[in-house]
């Protein structure tokens, strides 16, 4: 392998071949880690049932570990008070080193969220840390309701009507329907 | 000895094992056995070594815990007595129970005294030196030997404390055979004439520190000097430790001890057990790997994994340092260095 790189280094010509062949001690550690994820996983499960931390929760998707469905309550005081918000994470294979995919599914009407349930969060993208769990993220999506980034909108309009609180709060409440599941 | 236990072992299994590959697993269990129970005797002794420097120090925390544990052994000797003369037979004849019973960490206490035999020998231990100690407060001259029990004890004892709880149900039945186990540990003494002095310091301050204790524990005497074994005593079981083995042990009790010490360090200090990354347990050389400033902590491995991607930590986002890198890759080097770093950049900041 050593040789491999070596070589890739210094003839640029047989880069395409040794990229290739770099690529599969990528994946072979990760394959290996997959056990370690599973654990991270579970025992991020299991904190985050004892931890009972009021307005969010998270569970697996029926046999997948890597799939898990969220969901979580405006906070009180804010336009998104008496609402529920059903939430997908999808975590990759190489979690925690990088994020998992989070998405609304239920319908939510914030600067930062757009009509596809896309979310704008730095922390689940380039200031993602390997500390952050799934604890973290759900309690850090539940004060970004209530607290929206304006600057860098995905949803540009609920962004301007932000300034008007009371206003938004019948937008929010026009447009909710509640998760079915 | 060993032989001997090992080629026994599978004719008392016969009704249990039905084919021959179950003989031979109750044949390699008996090996397994030991094995363990070597190593659970180096281990003991090892804390004689390590109490040997350490008793002066330690010897005032570790007498809270002794005294609660001995009054927990107390309690139970009245059990012991009963269960003594059945597990003296049974783990002489039956070296070989079941695989399944060797192989529990610390399981059923009246299960089976094989089971005691491997297993217990630590936390027995223990109990034995209780005994020692004792006799030595009340006939000091000719027992010095025990003194030296005495001297383990304490540390002995803090260890065990801090073992689950089910160790401490178990504790009395194993004593016969330790207190046999003890007995050329004994003799083993006159080797090693340098440590006995200030192991004789290290009861010296015990007994007087504690007086009550020892007053408490004169009663016990009798019922335990009684069920030891002597090394030449005929119904003494054959699995158990000869004197030729115990010579050996002295070179490796260092090790063994200075591993001990830290660990307890560590979990007075709280440090994290586990990475908070991968959330497996950190080991020795984890455990003193401090790769950022703003003192997040994480195992080797996530740490070279967060360099070869993102190289930023976990902890504040930002960069690991790049000297850190680098000594890094040199494991062993590689904490002691970060931390003279991590001292520097204090100074020069401040």
């Amino acid at each position: 392998m050593a040789t491999v790189n070596g070589y890739q280094g210094n003839t640029p010509v047989a880069a395409p071949a040794g990229t290739a062949a770099s690529r599969q001690p990528v994946n072979a550690p990760k394959i290996v880690d997959s056990q370690s994820v599973l654990r991270r996983l579970q025992s991020e499960l299991m904190a985050l049932m004892m931890s009972g931390d009021c307005g969010i929760s998270a569970f697996p998707e029926e046999d997948n570990i890597f799939s898990w469905k969220g969901t979580i309550q405006g906070i009180k005081d804010t336009v998104f008070e008496g609402t529920e918000y059903k939430l997908s994470l999808s975590f990759p294979n190489d979690y925690p080193f990088n994020p998992p995919t989070v998405k609304f599914e239920t319908g939510c009407f914030h600067p930062n969220v757009d009509t596809c349930g896309n979310l704008c969060l730095d922390i689940l993208k380039e200031n993602w840390s390997s500390a952050y769990d799934v604890r973290t993220i759900l309690l850090s999506i539940q004060s970004v309701l209530g607290e929206p980034n304006i600057s860098s909108p995905l949803n540009s309009q609920a962004a301007q009507l932000w300034s008007n609180q009371e206003e938004y709060r019948q937008v929010v409440l026009k447009l909710y329907k509640p998760p079915s599941a | 000895m060993v032989s001997d236990s090992i080629t026994n072992a599978p004719i008392p299994s016969a009704p249990n094992s039905k084919d021959f590959s179950k003989k031979k697993r109750a044949n390699r269990s008996a090996k397994l056995k030991q094995c363990k129970l070597d190593a659970r005797r180096e281990q003991w002794l090892s804390q004689v070594a390590v109490k040997s420097k350490g008793c002066k120090e330690e010897g005032n925390c570790a007498k809270k815990e002794r005294d609660r544990s001995l009054e927990n052994l107390r309690q139970r000797d009245e059990d012991n007595n009963d269960d003594g003369s059945i597990h003296h037979e049974s783990d002489s004849e039956s070296p070989s129970n079941s695989p399944a019973n060797s192989l529990l960490g610390g399981g059923g206490g009246g299960s089976g005294g094989s089971d005691s035999g491997t297993n217990f020998i630590g936390s027995s231990s223990s109990r034995s030196s209780i005994s020692g100690s004792s006799s030595g407060g009340c006939c000091s001259g000719s027992i010095t030997e025990e003194e030296e029990e005495d001297g383990c004890l304490d540390d002995w004892e803090a260890v065990a404390d801090a073992l689950a709880a089910d160790d401490d149900n178990n504790k009395p039945e194993p004593e016969p055979e330790n207190s046999s186990s003890q007995s050329p540990s004994e003799s083993q003494l006159s080797m090693h004439s340098d440590s006995t002095p200030e192991l004789t310091n290290g009861f010296g301050l015990d007994s007087a520190n504690s007086m009550t204790e020892s007053a408490r524990m004169v009663p016990r005497i009798s019922g335990n000097n009684t069920q030891a074994w002597r090394p030449d005593d005929a119904y003494r079981p054959q699995s158990l430790p000869n004197l030729a083995k115990q010579r050996s042990f002295p070179a490796t009790n260092r090790h063994f001890g200075h591993g001990g010490v830290p660990w307890s360090r560590n979990s007075v200090l709280g440090a994290p057990s586990s990475c908070p990354i991968c959330y497996e347990d950190l080991d020795l050389t984890d455990s003193s790997f401090f790769p950022c400033l703003c003192g997040f902590r994480l195992c080797l491995f996530c740490h070279k994994r967060i360099l070869e991607e993102d190289g930023r930590c976990p902890g504040c986002r930002k960069p690991y340092e790049h000297d850190q890198v680098e000594s890094e890759a040199s494991v062993q080097g590689g904490s002691f260095t970060v931390r003279l770093a991590r001292s520097c950049s204090m100074i020069a900041r401040s």
